[in-house]
Parts: structure tokens; C-alpha cells; sequence
């Protein structure tokens, strides 16, 4: 079990250098060398590491946070077809970046804005579901899935509304791109705290995994623990939609994917979302880079291209 | 029925070189004339309710002359200032068909690209006359400008319009004929990075002032592009449209590049979105200011 | 070993009066059979001994503390719970699921070592299921999965066992021999609570019997004073033919 963490992080490893070495400018493996070093041509450098470096690493920031949100949210939900936006949280960030946009704000405040509509979501839901004060995974979900309906409304309504010249930015906002990243540190230090913080609680999960009646007679304070899922994933989910729009797919397919070949031990399960789901964006970002170069396309679309056939595969394989 | 119309088949809209007067037109009693997508219209009488479907077709009916005959108006028309009192009927994507209908206008100006074909479909079926326009050139600027002003019976002032701004553009581009180039990124949007390429009006009044367009050879109008590409075309000044009551901060992204030489040399540049980005007169006061930074350009 | 006892407790079904309050004493080395038609509150007490449900009134009480001031973690250490309905949302393997039930004695750091494994491993056996430890959970049969949950609840090794219709699927040979093995943990000092639907299983296996009638009067006490044909026929609405075999009472429900 170790060893297939392992090579996931040899994966995740050659996925970030083949990403740094391919772009729409083509830099000779001599050139990548002598950036590396420090060397080389000024603008080699800053191709390297001012636009390939920061982008690699948010991209895959962004995969391993949507991964390990989706199966969380798979687990609190006692549903393995769950992902991190069906509970309406991207609808939320979409909503507050669009809002943002159509305002004629900067990146900036597209971010906040698109973190603060998540945030809000979040606990709308929260406070909806929780309302008479007895709630279940399926009236969370039922809850979700309206709220998310909604969000959804209030989307159309507002590209319906938006003058066309800002309709592209919008629209690539909402297929989920990895250009609209500024820094790739605040969700790639989220990433590894959330991991950290909820390995210790993996095996509580594992057993959560199986109802929540059987978790609490096995000693699990099943309540407060649904609760610190859910806040997480909704951390994380905010974070991966603040740094990239709704990328879609990586937080439904890699978690399922991963148990199809590893099993269902969250302990294993969890770090190993956080690097395929970072590995599988930075290959899917490095197709979109360059596919069509020096056009771009959104990343959004490459893991939907990818992930669906993949997933198809690894299910009728699993039977 | 007060007009007729004569389908001729789907023309490229883009070749406006065919716009033009129809051989077919019969005398003084009919004014026929062929739009951007090679439809012929007939016109017994000049037309004198006419509604624009695009902010650029409200600027070029005005051009024409034939303001004052304008009743039915889309979001964004917003030039000249007397368009803002007109009635509104919807946006240019989504037309308030029964708000145009109660206008009664006998005479519809589209826009090719930019309205729903269902709808202009539908108003043909109600028996509207329709004119399509979308001109890709200065001519076709001038052309249209005039055209216009035939259906609109405003030949006079659209035709003076129309020469003055073709020989504004003719001494603007004998000026510049022997300008030094110079390598020129016109950004389009911010995030994500999009640009136009030589095809697109922007990259014309580019090419006009001595610009090179570093992605002019793209194949598709307005390319999305990557930023990688932009440091390694190295261009020598960065423009970009500025929005009325905006911010102009959508080139600060590329102060992160200090070895950029347009970032070097302080060649990053706003101008006036709405003249550059619609096909209308006011192209000609937008190529001179977009000529005047490329040689604040060319100085520094 | 641990005691379980209730005071005045009312288990709360919504819509009943209180009823009778039961106030019972599992104690290590008892079998105690819970009867009563559907309806009555057999599950709903089973959750509420095991602090999962809140009674309506009372308390109950393991080794004499309050189960409502313990931590889950606490409980689970002496009193486990096997369920008559199951969760299997994601695929486990049989060995997983039994390793499961070491969870309330490892720390959050800690990971299953090979004692656990052949704890797990041997609580599989004596259920008979350990040929299938590789198996997926959802490819197994009614009654396998019934006995991997009470190999679970074994591997758990509380000293109370709370079970829910253990024998549930079980064909005649699996009944015979997990009512066995749940006796026999009762004389090495477990204390055994369990619902049963078969009044003769509770007549040949368990020390004890609690009667749990529909509007929520109960009555309890060693087997033989309770298996009275009277009250078991009141307690079903069911008249009964009583016969005596290999020295137990024996029901059979008149046509």
C-alpha cells in the first residue's frame, strides 16, 4: 500500500516536469537545463518559472484538492457518486465570480468573491439541511441538489444579462481554467494541512463509510465528525474553485477510480487523491496548454475528455 | 406590400466587395440594394421608421444621416449621446420582438453574426424588411455608410460621411505607409489572454499604423492565446481597449515581465474601447490615437 | 467484564404510551433473549442500551455509569452492537470488515499490527466464513454476512454483546452453532442481550428473557419462569401448542 503511494508521487513527480518542458514556446532540454540552474536565457527563465512553475503547481493544487473533496464528500454522504459540488458549492463560487466579473472587478477580487459565493453556499446548505435539527446524508443531498438548482438558475440568469464581450471570460471561468491562477501556495499549503489534518481521522472515516449507526457503536462521535468533513471539504472545494473555476470530473472519477484499483482504506485512499488528482490536472492543464498552442483551451474540457473514458474503462474492467 | 425581397443565396457575408448597387434595380420607383449576406432589398420608398439591432448599426445609421429616422434601438447603443433617449427593444442576443413590432418599423438593419438567426428569420416571416451588415474593412465601412443612407433616402449626407471618412483613413495610411514597424500585442481580454489577428478591423488600424501584430497570422478572429507566447513574440508595446468608468488595470499583469520590451519601455498603452471595437466613422479618430502610441512607441 | 443495567428506563417509540419501565441487570455470564411481536421496541431498546438512541425516560448504566457521560470511544471498548440491517455503500473485503471492529482499541496514529489481523482471522473462523476473507462483502450471501457481523463484533471483543436478530438468514446448522458460540461466550463472562424472533432459540440458548409487548409493558426474569404459554401466546396474540424436546419447552403456533 505504501508502495503504490509511492508511485503515485514518482507519478505526480513526471507529471510536473513533463509539464514544465511542454508549452506553446518550445524550450530545447539544454535551455530547460540551464533555467533550471538559474542559467540560461532571461526569457527561458521566466517562462519556467514565472509562468510554467506557478501555473504546474496550482494545477496541481487544484487536482489534489477537488480529489480529496470528492471523496470526503463521497464518504459523508454514504455515496460513492458524490462529488465535491453536489452540494452546491462551485454554483455558490460561480455565482460570486461571475457576479464579480460582470461588475468589471479584477482577478483579485473575482477570487475573494468567488470564495466568499462558495463560503455562502456552504452554509446555506448547512443551515437548511440542519433546520429542525435532525439531518441525514439524504436530506443534505436533497438540500444540495436544490440549492445547487438554484445556483445554477442564477448563473444562467446572469450570462443571459452579461454584455457578450465579457461572456468568453465567463464561460471559461465556469469550464474551469488553471489560467485565472494567481499563486499556487495558498491552496497547495491548504492541500498538505488538510491532508495531515485528516489522516488521524482516516480510520474513523473507514468506519464511518459503513453507516452511522455502526460507526458510533465502533466508537466513532459520528456527528461531530460528519460535521469536520464537511467544513473540510467545503475548504477545500472553495479553495480548488477559487484558484481554477469549476473544474469539473477530477473530484467524481479519481476518488472512484483510486478504490476500484486500491481499495476503500482512507488511510491509503485520501493521500492518494491529493497526488493523482494533482498528477491527472497537470497533465490535463499541460494537454490544454499545448494541444492546439498557441491557442488554449480550458482544462475543464481536457479532464471531462479524459476522465469519462478512463472512468468507463476502469468500471467495466472491475467487473 | 411595400417591399420585396430577393433571396440570392448564401454569399460569404465577408466579401463585402459585392456590396454594391444591383443591377437589378428598376428605376426611381425601387431602391434595391445587397446586404452582407448577399440577400437583395428592395425599397419602394425610403425607409422612415428603421430599427438597428446593434449598437455598431445605431452608429452608422446616424453616420448616414438618417438618425432622426432611427425608432428602435438595442443595449449598448450608447453613440452618438441621442441614441441613449431611443427606445430599447432587448439586447442584440436576444431581441424584444413584440416591443420591435409595436415600434412598426418598415425597416430592420442586423447585425450577421451578432443576432439570433431565429428571430431575424421570424421578423422576415412577419414581412419586415431585414438588412444585414457586418463590415470587415474601412470600405466596407464607407460602403455600408452609404448604403444605408440609399435605403434611408439620406444620400446626401451619407455619401459625405462616407467619402470623409474614406479619405481620412486614405491620408492616415499615406502617413504611416513608411512608419518604422514596430511588434505590437493588442490584448483583447485579460484572463484568459485573448488577441485579434490580421483579419479583425483592430488588427487592420494596426497594420495601418506601421504595427506588426505578433499573432496577426492566427487563424481564428480573436485567438485565445497563452502568455508564453507573448514574452517569446517579445512585442515592443502592449494595447489594450479601456472601458468608460473602469479601472485600467488590465495590463498591470505584465509588469511582472520587466525584461518584456514593452514592459521595458514603458509601452503599455489604453485606448478607448468603444471606437476600436466597433465598425463605424469613429475608427478614423481611434487609428489616429492608436498611431500616435505606436510612435510614442517607436520614440522611447 | 461489565455490567449493563437500566433504570426506569422508557425507551422512546413516538406515538406510545411509557408503558412499563424496565429496570434489568445483564451481568457477565448471561444470555438474555429479548421477545415481543413487530413493533414492539426490540431494536429501538438494543440502540438505546447501546447509547445510539436517547431514552424517553431513565438510565442506562455500564459498570454503574451513566452511558450518556461516556465517550463513543469508551462505550465501544465494553459494549458492541450487531446490527440487523448493514451499510454497504463502498466495497470491503470480509478481513476488512472484521478488522473494523478493532477500531475502538487503536489510537488515531495507530494502524491494525498482526495481533489485530489474527484476531480478526480467528473471529472469522469460529464463524466459519474465514475461507471467504478475500471476498467482497456485497458478492456474499445473507447468512455469510450475518456471521462476517458477528465475526466483527467477536474481533471487537466487548464484554457486552448487544445483537440484533443474530440468527437472521443463518440456515439450521449456522443457527445452531452461532447460538452455540454466543452461550459459550456468555460462560467465559460476556453478558449476551440479544432480540430474537424464534421463541424456541430463546428457550434452548438464553439464560433470560424479557417480554416487550406493543404498548410498551414489559416483563423479564429467568427463562423458565418466563416462557409461560399464557403470556407468550398474549405477547403474539397468538395461540400456541407447548411440547417438551431434549429437555427444553418447544412452541408451535396453532393453525
Amino acid at each position: 500500500m505504501i508502495r503504490s503511494l509511492l508511485g503515485l508521487g514518482i507519478a505526480a513527480l513526471a507529471a510536473i516536469l513533463l509539464a514544465l518542458a511542454m508549452g506553446s514556446v518550445t524550450i530545447p532540454p539544454l535551455g530547460l537545463l540551464e533555467a533550471v540552474q538559474g542559467d540560461g536565457t532571461s526569457l527561458h527563465r521566466t517562462l519556467l518559472w514565472d509562468l510554467r512553475m506557478p501555473r504546474t503547481l496550482s494545477a496541481f493544487a487544484t487536482g489534489g484538492l477537488l480529489a480529496v473533496a470528492g471523496a470526503l464528500m463521497q464518504i459523508l454522504l454514504r455515496n460513492p457518486l458524490a462529488d465535491p459540488y453536489v452540494l452546491g458549492l462551485s454554483g455558490g463560487a460561480a455565482v460570486g465570480a461571475l457576479l464579480a466579473m460582470l461588475t468589471g472587478l479584477g482577478t483579485l477580487l473575482v477570487s475573494g468573491s468567488a470564495f466568499a459565493g462558495a463560503m455562502l453556499a456552504t452554509v446555506l446548505v448547512f443551515g437548511l439541511a440542519h433546520g429542525t435539527g435532525s439531518w441525514t446524508p439524504s436530506r443534505l443531498l436533497l438540500t444540495g441538489v436544490v440549492v445547487a438548482a438554484g445556483w445554477g438558475a442564477v448563473i444562467t440568469l446572469m450570462l443571459a444579462i452579461t454584455p457578450s464581450h465579457k461572456l468568453p471570460g465567463m464561460l471559461y471561468w465556469l469550464m474551469g481554467d488553471v489560467s485565472y491562477a494567481r499563486t499556487p501556495w495558498p491552496p497547495l499549503i491548504i492541500l498538505g494541512l488538510s491532508v495531515l489534518f485528516i489522516l488521524p481521522l482516516a480510520r474513523n472515516l473507514n468506519v464511518l463509510a459503513r453507516g452511522p449507526m455502526q460507526a458510533a457503536a465502533l466508537g466513532v462521535s459520528v456527528r461531530p465528525l460528519e460535521w469536520t468533513i464537511y467544513v473540510l471539504a467545503s475548504l477545500l472545494t472553495a479553495t480548488a474553485v477559487t484558484t481554477a473555476g469549476s473544474v469539473g470530473f477530477v473530484g467524481l472519477i479519481v476518488p472512484h477510480m483510486l478504490r476500484l484499483v486500491l481499495g476503500n482504506d482512507q488511510r491509503i485512499i485520501l493521500p492518494a487523491c491529493a497526488l493523482a488528482g494533482g498528477t491527472l490536472l497537470v497533465l490535463a492543464d499541460t494537454l490544454a496548454r499545448t494541444v492546439i498552442a498557441p491557442e488554449q483551451l480550458p482544462v475543464g474540457v481536457i479532464t471531462a475528455l479524459l476522465g469519462v473514458p478512463t472512468f468507463l474503462f476502469l468500471l467495466h474492467r472491475s467487473r | 406590400m411595400v417591399s420585396c425581397r430577393l433571396s440570392l443565396g448564401f454569399a460569404l457575408w465577408a466579401m463585402l466587395a459585392l456590396l454594391a448597387v444591383s443591377p437589378l434595380s428598376a428605376g426611381e420607383a425601387q431602391r434595391c440594394v445587397t446586404d452582407g449576406t448577399g440577400d437583395e432589398l428592395c425599397l419602394h420608398a425610403p425607409a422612415k421608421r428603421i430599427a438597428t439591432l446593434s449598437p455598431g448599426a445605431t452608429e452608422l445609421m446616424f453616420a448616414a444621416g438618417a438618425g432622426d429616422k432611427v425608432v428602435a434601438v438595442v443595449n449598448h447603443s450608447d453613440y452618438p449621446p441621442e441614441a441613449l433617449e431611443l427606445p430599447l427593444v432587448g439586447n442584440h442576443t436576444r431581441i424584444d420582438l413584440e416591443a420591435l413590432l409595436a415600434l412598426k418599423p418598415d425597416l430592420v438593419i442586423t447585425w450577421v453574426t451578432g443576432n439570433p438567426p431565429a428571430q431575424i428569420e421570424m421578423l422576415q416571416e412577419l414581412g419586415l424588411p431585414t438588412f444585414a451588415i457586418e463590415p470587415r474593412t474601412f470600405e466596407g465601412v464607407s460602403r455600408t455608410i452609404e448604403l444605408l443612407s440609399r435605403l434611408a433616402g439620406t444620400e446626401n449626407q451619407g455619401y459625405a460621411e462616407a467619402e470623409r471618412f474614406r479619405k481620412g483613413m486614405a491620408k492616415v495610411s499615406k502617413q504611416y505607409q513608411h512608419a518604422e514597424p514596430i511588434p505590437v500585442f493588442y490584448q483583447v481580454w485579460e484572463t484568459p489572454l485573448m488577441t485579434i489577428n490580421n483579419e479583425h478591423l483592430i488588427g487592420k488600424v494596426l497594420q495601418l499604423c506601421g504595427g506588426v501584430n505578433v499573432f496577426g497570422d492566427m487563424p481564428r478572429l480573436v485567438p485565445r492565446i497563452s502568455a508564453e507566447v507573448v514574452l517569446e513574440a517579445d512585442p515592443h508595446a502592449i494595447l489594450t481597449g479601456s472601458v468608460e468608468g473602469t479601472a485600467d488595470d488590465e495590463l498591470d499583469h505584465w509588469k511582472k515581465y520587466p525584461e518584456l520590451s514593452a514592459v521595458a519601455r514603458n509601452n503599455l498603452f489604453f485606448i478607448p474601447a468603444s471606437p476600436i471595437s466597433r465598425p463605424t466613422p469613429r475608427l478614423l479618430e481611434a487609428s489616429k490615437s492608436i498611431c500616435q502610441k505606436l510612435d510614442t512607441a517607436r520614440a522611447r | 467484564m461489565s455490567r449493563l443495567r437500566t433504570r426506569d428506563l422508557v425507551i422512546n417509540v413516538p406515538g406510545r404510551p411509557d408503558g412499563y419501565p424496565l429496570n434489568i441487570e445483564i451481568e457477565p455470564g448471561q444470555t438474555w433473549g429479548v421477545l415481543g411481536p413487530n413493533g414492539a421496541g426490540k431494536t429501538t431498546l438494543l440502540h438505546t442500551l447501546a447509547g445510539l438512541l436517547r431514552p424517553r425516560n431513565g438510565q442506562v448504566l455500564l459498570n454503574e455509569q451513566p452511558l450518556k457521560l461516556m465517550k463513543r470511544r469508551e462505550i465501544a471498548q465494553h459494549l458492541g452492537l450487531v446490527f440487523q440491517e448493514r451499510q454497504d455503500s463502498f466495497p470491503a473485503t470480509v478481513l476488512e470488515t472484521a478488522l473494523i471492529g478493532r477500531h475502538p482499541w487503536l489510537s488515531p496514529w495507530e494502524s491494525e499490527q498482526s495481533e489485530d489481523q489474527a484476531r480478526a482471522r480467528s473471529a472469522l473462523a469460529m464463524l466459519d466464513v474465514d475461507h471467504l476473507s478475500d471476498r467482497l462483502l456485497n458478492t456474499l450471501s445473507g447468512g455469510e454476512r450475518q456471521r462476517v457481523a458477528i465475526a466483527t463484533l467477536m474481533t471487537q471483543d466487548p464484554s457486552v454483546w448487544l445483537l440484533d436478530e443474530p440468527t437472521n438468514h443463518l440456515d439450521l446448522h449456522h443457527q445452531v452453532s452461532v447460538m452455540n458460540l454466543l452461550r459459550d461466550q456468555a460462560t467465559a463472562g460476556k453478558a449476551v442481550f440479544m432480540c430474537l424472533h424464534d421463541l424456541n432459540l430463546a428457550a434452548r440458548w438464553c439464560s433470560h428473557v424479557l417480554l416487550l409487548y406493543t404498548n410498551g409493558d414489559a416483563c423479564w426474569g429467568a427463562v423458565d419462569a418466563m416462557l409461560e404459554p399464557t403470556a407468550l401466546e398474549q405477547l403474539y396474540n397468538q395461540r400456541l401448542i407447548t411440547v417438551e424436546a431434549d429437555g427444553a419447552p418447544v412452541f408451535i403456533p396453532v393453525r
